[in-house]
């Protein structure tokens, strides 16, 4: 298959399994805490939005991605307050923050940087060029030039692996979501270690937004995540939880996206082609990984009794 | 209890929130352009509503561009406007319907994705008038249809293309003379800008190759830099995205790779000065403008308006510097013989 040996294709592959995988290993740190969050994709656009904004402001795209993924993270304080303090339902919560700051990103960008955009001279993050590569021109093809973040992902998918399953507060943060009531007669904070899941999960999903703005582009566009806030949730569940089941449910969406792209050029009809993430999506939750069970108390708020 | 209470607060202040971000009366985002005229039912008192589709006023494409035109009527002709943009496909009819039950004299609907909105709300309300872009309908006698002979503005960009390609007269080309076109969707005023682009890239450069694709999407940007890429890797050097919002991404990765790309619908230059070589425009700005006029003048038309290169309706922008000008005065000659009708151009794309 000439098509699979194209290194075109699996470029394209990691480029759009990075936007998935963020938001989903960031999702699997807030459910791990026992915090349904399916906030994955607004959040995403804040990320996004102020990603940009602070690029052109600053003039910095390191600074803007700072403050986009700042920005995701007090939206995420505010979910994690409603969620844990309030004890509000959490879907119905994330959702709102999902419209929320779908209006709030478009209008922001009509009242900000009206109708034209954001400026077309805003700065965007480098892309990595390993010139020892180059007498692998199979490897070169698949990772040179690919944005920074691309790499920044994997460094975070295995350092999560590492901090969930190999941390003193990863194990913390995984038995709140267990059992939180054990977990506070042991002494932990359950609503500390649940703000500390949902923020680290509105950072990581705030850059997987910032990939989209300023890694691959330099530019906002209303409602620019284009649902994939919702896959990632799908990759997050297909994934059970893990941060590595994450990064492959993500690289299996991203495969299929690429593979849309490259089979055009056989005259593949394009909306059949489409529609290929979506039915992989389905043919994988519907039995191709077994059962996933979310953690134990995941979506249950946790009511301290003293 | 007094969480309960600052759950419904906190609920409501979102809801109001989100109520006061997207506006609303009409489904989607609700902008309104301060009426230059003062009352509306006293003067002149000719409103005009604007449905823009789900490419929304930042697309950089033909709903901006409908959105100019509206602005000139306001000032020029003293008509109050206003805009909703459409979030998803389901907003149309509520949006047409908004402004149709509202009293406006004129319904303006951007892009043939609203065709059944449009044919369904003219029927509801025969006494307002509708004007849709980009698509045909015939059969209701309140609506005109301002179709847009952009295989003409095409063929000039293409042919701009192929001389390029031919002559490598730009740095950084190679010397495989392909281009390549990312189109959104297979539909007719997509199509009709790739098949003009294919005949006269053809025409000047007989060996060379177009690559098309099609992204699927008006919308999706960071996919768009993924299809560019792909043209490129196959390597395409020069392309022309026919995508709206989607194709922004087609020049971003164009211009981060060095590479070229063709503007569409409106002067895209100034997103990458140094890589858009010329732009490929369609006048829904004169069209709305035009038609807004009609309804003002008591002229109103239904059927079908078409504009091509004759009317000024679509037509390429001045290129960008670096391009030799025996290349644009050639072109201008095909232009002139377009006009003339010595050059017939299919709207059909080659396989």
């Amino acid at each position: 298959m000439s098509v699979l040996a194209n290194p075109q294709l699996w470029f394209a592959t990691l480029a759009m399994a990075t936007p998935l995988a963020l938001p989903a290993i960031g999702g699997t740190f807030s459910e791990r805490s026992g915090v349904v969050n399916i906030a994955m994709e607004g959040i995403m656009l804040i990320g996004a939005f102020f990603a940009v904004a602070f690029s052109y402001w600053t003039n910095s795209a390191w600074l803007g991605l700072l403050f986009g993924m700042l920005m995701g993270g007090v939206i995420s304080a505010i979910f994690a307050w409603a969620a844990i303090r309030l004890a509000a339902d959490q879907v119905v919560l994330g959702m709102a923050v999902n419209i929320f700051a779908a209006g709030l990103t478009a209008f922001l960008l009509d009242t900000v940087f009206g109708f034209n955009g954001t400026p077309a001279n805003t700065p965007s993050l480098p892309t990595v060029h390993l010139p020892w590569l180059k007498s692998m021109p199979f490897l070169s093809g698949v990772f040179n030039d690919q944005s920074v973040l691309v790499y920044i992902m994997i460094v975070i998918v295995i350092v999560s692996h590492w901090f969930l399953f190999y941390t003193r507060l990863g194990l913390r943060i995984r038995s709140v979501g267990e059992n939180p009531l054990a977990a506070d007669t042991a002494g932990l904070s359950v609503s500390r270690l649940r703000y500390t899941g949902v923020i680290i999960g509105g950072l990581l999903s705030a850059l997987g937004g910032a990939y989209l703005s300023i890694g691959i582009l330099h530019s906002f566009d209303v409602n620019m995540t284009n649902g994939r806030g919702y896959i990632a949730l799908a990759a997050m569940i297909f994934g059970k939880w893990t941060p590595f089941g994450a990064f492959g449910a993500s690289l299996l969406f991203g495969f299929a996206t690429a593979l849309g792209i490259a089979l055009q050029s056989f005259n593949v009809s394009s909306n059949l082609l489409g529609m290929l993430p979506y039915v992989l999506t389905i043919l994988a939750l519907a039995g191709l990984v077994g059962r996933s069970t979310p953690p134990a108390a995941d979506g249950i708020p946790y009511e301290q009794h003293r | 209890m007094s969480k309960k209470i600052i759950v419904s607060f906190m609920s409501l202040s979102v809801f109001v929130a989100t109520l006061a971000v997207s506006g609303c009366g009409p489904a989607g985002n609700n902008t309104a352009p301060a009426p230059t005229t003062g009352a509306g039912t006293t003067g002149t008192g000719l409103k005009v509503g604007l449905v823009t589709d789900i490419g929304g006023l930042n697309d950089n494409g033909f709903n901006h561009l409908a959105y100019v035109g509206l602005t000139k009527a306001e000032q020029k002709l003293g008509a109050a406007g206003k805009v909703v943009q459409s979030k998803q496909a389901t907003d149309y009819v509520p949006n047409l319907t908004y402004f149709a039950s509202h009293g406006y004299n004129l319904v303006i609907a951007v892009g043939f994705l609203m065709h059944d909105a449009v044919e369904q709300v003219a029927q509801q309300y025969p006494n307002i008038k509708f004007m849709i872009i980009d698509d045909v309908i015939t059969n209701r006698s309140n609506v005109v249809s301002a179709v847009f002979q952009s295989e003409q503005a095409g063929y000039l960009a293409g042919a701009m293309a192929g001389l390029i390609q031919k002559g490598h007269s730009l740095p950084n080309l190679n010397s495989q003379n392909i281009v390549g076109v990312v189109g959104g969707q297979p539909s007719p005023p997509v199509d009709s800008y790739i098949a003009g682009f294919q005949q006269g890239f053809k025409r000047e450069d007989p060996t060379g190759k177009v690559l098309v694709t099609y992204t699927d999407s008006f919308t999706d940007t960071a996919l768009g830099a993924q299809y560019a890429q792909n043209e490129m890797s196959q390597g395409a050097d020069i392309i022309f995205p026919v995508a709206g919002g989607c194709g922004l991404g087609v020049i971003s990765a164009v211009q981060a790779a060095n590479k070229y790309a063709i503007g569409v619908d409106t002067n895209q230059s100034y997103l990458a000065p140094k890589n858009v070589i010329v732009s490929a425009t369609k006048g829904v700005d004169t069209s709305v403008y035009d038609v807004v006029q009609s309804v003002k003048n008591n002229t109103f038309k239904s059927g079908v308006d078409t504009f091509g290169l004759k009317q000024n309706g679509v037509g390429i922008t001045a290129p960008m510097q670096g391009v030799p000008q025996s290349i644009v005065s050639q072109v201008n000659q095909l232009k002139q013989d377009i006009i003339d009708g010595k050059i017939h151009i299919s709207t059909t794309v080659q396989k």
